[in-house]
């Protein structure tokens, strides 16, 4: 069957709730993510924003005393069904941190490590995958002469684009960016923005920022969090970008936007 | 309190539009006023003062962009801004048809007056209200006062067919009044314009508060016979 396009991978989120121990962090949000689209999420810091995006790739189960209930669907599956296989899944929904982490390996190593420790490609079709990866992450022209060299020595923005290259390797489905700029200058903020349009091409995107020009440049739709009377993280208002950021429907996130709350 | 300096700015704008509309609104009353006292040393003060309400045009026009550029306005700060773009341009047109109407009278300075001016100083008073209403109501954000005063609009349409239809008479009655009434029916057909300016302007700051752009029509005035 050639030709096929790969199902575009949209996350349908259901009533997920999260708690760290008795601590209610998210209450009941429920959201559709579109397929290869950039959503953002916005919101004061403590409102379960990044909470929520370590549950698409179930990365809270590593904290200690944490709990979700509600279903998060990827392709129709849900993620916290028994059985789901949670190493493959942080494949297919990979995560770029705040801060830049390439393993203290060559620019090379980094890239080829996931497809390595997949099996999936070895010799000429592992250099392959490594370029195609740090195309796609804007790096290639700058590193290819220079793969052996280590990845420490890099700008932090060249270590985030290999880490976003890193991602790509393991032809993920969601790549989930929590503040992903936060670290970078400005010029090197704008390049991660440039190559995250590109990036939509194949892959869903979702970006926590604090930056809400940032937000405003890039997504397609935007969701703002905000704390309920309980001080539980909520979902309060999620829709088109443009209309976000020029009409918002809900005065949390009028006030929010314009600076006005506090 | 948050954004101190930008609610400040932002103020301080407003009371600039303001000024910018009072100063509309005294050029189109003055050039009425000189119309009808035959004053041609004060019509051409007006003209030449028109000038300064290009500048003060431009002046709002530039703080306007410098606040969107540095202070990142969204959502309904954003709308008023892009409103008070809007709305000093129309108010810039106002006061060039204030300037046209003091052309008009330095032209016809010299010979009497086919008719006595009734209905244009009556016409000029109208719109000047609804102006001043309406800008009022985008300093109060009044929605609800926005959108009513366009309809008032067809009183001075009804005015204005009023008037053309005197000139008309007049005009038959002797061919050689065909040049003042002419130009009679342009000062009538200029405050015309004003109060349709004021119709965008509502439309405007409908739109700035409640993000929805509404067309704000006047209803059709009743057809003459």
């Amino acid at each position: 069957m050639t030709g096929t396009p790969a199902p575009a991978t949209g996350i349908q989120v259901q009533d997920l709730s999260v708690r760290y121990g008795a601590r209610v962090a998210l209450q009941g949000v429920s959201m559709d993510i579109e397929p290869r689209r950039i959503t953002a999420l916005i919101g004061p810091s403590g409102c379960g924003k990044s909470t929520f995006l370590r549950c698409i790739n179930r990365m809270n189960d590593t904290i200690p005393g944490a709990s979700a209930e509600g279903s998060v669907r990827i392709d129709g599956a849900d993620v916290y069904a028994p059985g789901t296989d949670v190493v493959k899944l942080r494949m297919k929904v990979g995560m770029v941190f705040q801060r830049p982490n390439p393993f203290p390996q060559s620019i090379f190593d980094n890239v080829a490590f996931g497809p390595r420790v997949l099996g999936t490609h070895r010799g000429g079709s592992l250099a392959r995958v490594v370029e195609h990866s740090l195309r796609a992450a804007d790096l290639w022209e700058e590193v290819k002469d220079s793969l052996r060299q280590d990845a420490l020595s890099l700008s932090l923005g060249q270590q985030q684009r290999l880490c976003i290259a890193r991602a790509v390797a393991v032809a993920p489905e969601v790549i989930l960016m929590d503040e992903p700029c936060s670290a970078l200058d400005p010029i090197a903020t704008l390049r991660v923005e440039e190559l995250m349009r590109g990036l939509t091409e194949k892959y869903t995107i979702i970006i926590v920022t604090h930056n809400m020009q940032q937000a405003a440049r890039v997504s397609d739709r935007t969701g703002f969090f905000w704390l309920n009377e309980d001080k539980a993280g909520i979902l309060a208002e999620y829709g088109a970008t443009e209309q976000i950021f020029t009409s918002p429907r809900d005065r949390r996130t009028e006030d929010y936007i314009t600076g006005r709350f506090g | 309190m948050p954004r101190e300096k930008f609610e400040h700015d932002l103020h301080r704008l407003q009371d600039e539009v303001l000024e910018l509309g009072a100063m509309a609104e005294r050029a189109i009353t003055e050039s009425v006023q000189v119309l009808k006292e035959r004053d041609v040393a004060r019509a051409r003060a007006i003209m030449e003062a028109d000038k300064h309400i290009n500048e003060k045009r431009y002046a709002i026009e530039n703080e306007t962009l410098t606040l969107i550029a540095t202070q990142q306005p969204m959502a309904g700060d954003l709308r008023t801004l892009a409103a008070i773009l809007e709305i000093a341009s129309e108010l810039e047109r106002m006061a060039d048809y204030a300037k046209g109407i003091a052309n008009i009278a330095v032209m016809i300075a010299a010979e009497p007056l086919v008719k006595p001016l009734v209905d244009v100083p009556r016409m000029a008073a109208k719109a000047c209200d609804m102006l001043h209403r309406s800008l009022e109501a985008f300093i109060r954000q009044d929605v609800e006062a926005a959108r009513a005063i366009p309809k008032e609009d067809t009183e001075v349409d009804r005015l204005y067919e009023q008037i053309y239809r005197e000139l008309v008479t007049y005009i038959m009655a002797d061919p050689r009044a065909i040049e003042q009434a002419n130009k009679l029916t342009w000062v009538a057909h200029n405050l015309e314009r004003v109060a349709d300016r004021v119709g965008n302007i509502c439309e405007r700051i409908v739109f700035s508060i409640t993000g929805h752009g509404e067309e704000l029509d006047t209803p059709p005035a009743l057809p003459a016979n």
